[in-house]
């Protein structure tokens, strides 16, 4: 997973951002409580929505909390939870796979740093499997079609993404209620394909460098190793649909106290990451805010 | 049945004009017209109705009166959420719809693969399997074709509205009219300094694929 998925801050009051910090930090814990230090390395805002969107509780319970990355100042940081403890799974075994594909793409140095992550991830990994064991199937099988298709080089960009998307909509399994389940598959579905839209966008320039598949110039116009304004309007377009259909399966389910927190990204956040990654600016972060 | 003020989301101290409005952002929210088609376009359609229940039921108990609702998405012989029902002469394509209604949409698609000629409807049924499954930039192309071969056929253009944004869909009050192109002037650099990102002070520990 990348990092794509965030709130935009404006909607969000001061309680609604230490509860999005509670759910980072809370999994960032769940994961070293369950997994060990190293797995604390895969933590992303993407698995934090994730995390969200899998926590059936009405309420969220956090304390504040030192940890390693913020030794000084103490955070808000979610309790211990049956969501975090699935949420943990799910992002080792989506790691791990995603790492394992990281060492087939690449040859011996490139593919270094992956080995070298797996092989620190390898522990944890046989444990999550256990605990979802069909999850985990599920991934495997998926990722490896995704390759496939990328060595087949796949012209059809809907295609592609439909593997991806699937592999996150099957997290939706772990949901109890069967019109939330098929509300989650719905917004995990468009999510995974706006994930991989988007992923494609930001590397288009580095892949047409290297030769690595992408689907985008195959689907739309590509001018100076960037997409035509014309190319950017339809990708674009695509993205906003998918944006569109969680926007609308997340209205038809109840998710509580993280109401807010999603709303704000299914409204804006997701356009905002789209545009600036479209722009090319979603690299220059803004400076470092001083609370 | 839920209490009406509830399913409204508000007091049942609230006045006539705070009821109405309650009941108007919801009757937006789940209009036909943002899940026309939609694989969950049955629940929208449930909580439309639910909404209609709610409203009624207030305005009834306050004015001492009884009467029918008269909201969107009441049954009827045509459905607003959509559902491939339109008018065909053909069997196969009768067939075709059922299976896409029914989510059928394996089946929905040997059958059309199986039809050689390619009209509008063909092309429209197959734009329709696609939209179902979430693929959305071929379910475009599908229902441009369909609709430049037949471009008075209504069912299609409304079918292609959904899918090139020209359909317009529902945000919340105080939400802009954002999208991936922009916002307006000067965006992206306002639009990222919005974003949580800075929450952290920087990223997580992502590795990229």
């Amino acid at each position: 997973m990348f990092g794509y998925v965030r709130p935009s801050k404006e909607r969000l009051s001061q309680e609604e951002q230490d509860r999005f910090t509670s759910a980072y930090c809370g999994l960032c814990h769940t994961l070293q409580r369950r997994y060990g230090l190293a797995a604390r390395m895969i933590l992303n805002y993407d698995l934090t929505f994730l995390a969200i969107l899998l926590d059936e509780s009405d309420t969220c319970t956090y304390g504040c909390r030192r940890c390693i990355v913020h030794p000084l100042r103490k955070r808000p940081c979610g309790d211990a939870s049956v969501a975090l403890d699935l949420a943990a799974d799910h992002s080792v075994i989506l790691s791990w796979w995603q790492m394992q594909d990281g060492i087939a793409d690449h040859g011996f140095w490139g593919g270094l740093k992956y080995r070298l992550a797996s092989g620190l991830l390898r522990n944890a990994y046989e444990k999550a499997r256990k605990a979802q064991p069909a999850f985990d199937e599920n991934t495997r099988v998926l990722l490896e079609e995704l390759a496939a298709l990328e060595r087949e080089n796949c012209p059809s960009i809907d295609r592609v993404a439909d593997t991806f998307a699937r592999l996150l909509a099957g997290a939706a399994e772990a949901a109890r209620d069967p019109i939330r389940k098929r509300v989650l598959q719905q917004m995990l579905y468009h999510l995974g394909r706006w994930i991989y839209l988007t992923d494609a966008a930001d590397d288009l320039g580095k892949d047409l460098q290297t030769g690595n598949y992408n689907p985008l110039p195959l689907r739309f116009s590509v001018e100076n190793e960037k997409l035509t304004e014309e190319g950017r309007q339809d990708l674009a377009g695509t993205m906003d649909r998918s944006v569109e259909m969680m926007a609308a399966a997340f209205e038809l389910a109840d998710f509580g106290v993280w109401t807010e927190i999603i709303r704000s990204v299914v409204y804006e956040g997701l356009y905002m990451v789209g545009n600036a990654v479209l722009n090319g600016t979603f690299h220059q972060r803004p400076a470092r805010e001083k609370k | 049945m839920r209490d009406p003020y509830q399913v409204l989301g508000v007091s049942n101290t609230a006045t006539d004009e705070e009821i109405k409005k309650a009941y108007r952002n919801l009757a937006r929210k789940y209009h036909p017209d943002n899940y026309h088609d939609n694989p969950l376009a049955d629940l929208a359609q449930e909580r439309m109705k639910e909404i209609n229940e709610a409203y009624e039921s207030i305005q009834n108990q306050r004015k001492g009166r009884t009467g029918s609702a008269n909201g969107y998405g009441n049954t009827g012989a045509y459905n607003p959420y959509g559902g491939y029902t339109g008018y065909t002469g053909d069997a196969r394509y009768q067939r075709i719809r059922a299976a896409i209604t029914q989510g059928e949409l394996n089946l929905a698609e040997e059958l059309l693969n199986a039809i050689t000629d390619h009209g509008g409807e063909w092309n429209f049924l197959k734009g329709a399997v696609c939209y179902r499954r979430g693929w959305l930039d071929e379910a475009k192309r599908y229902y441009e074709t369909a609709v430049q071969m037949e471009p008075n056929n209504m069912e299609y253009r409304r079918a292609l509205q959904m899918v090139d944004g020209s359909a317009g869909t529902y945000r919340p009050d105080g939400y802009g009219n954002i999208h991936t192109t922009g916002c307006g002037s000067n965006c992206s650099e306002m639009c990222l300094a919005w974003l949580c990102c800075s929450m952290f002070g920087g990223g997580g520990w992502i590795w990229c694929c």
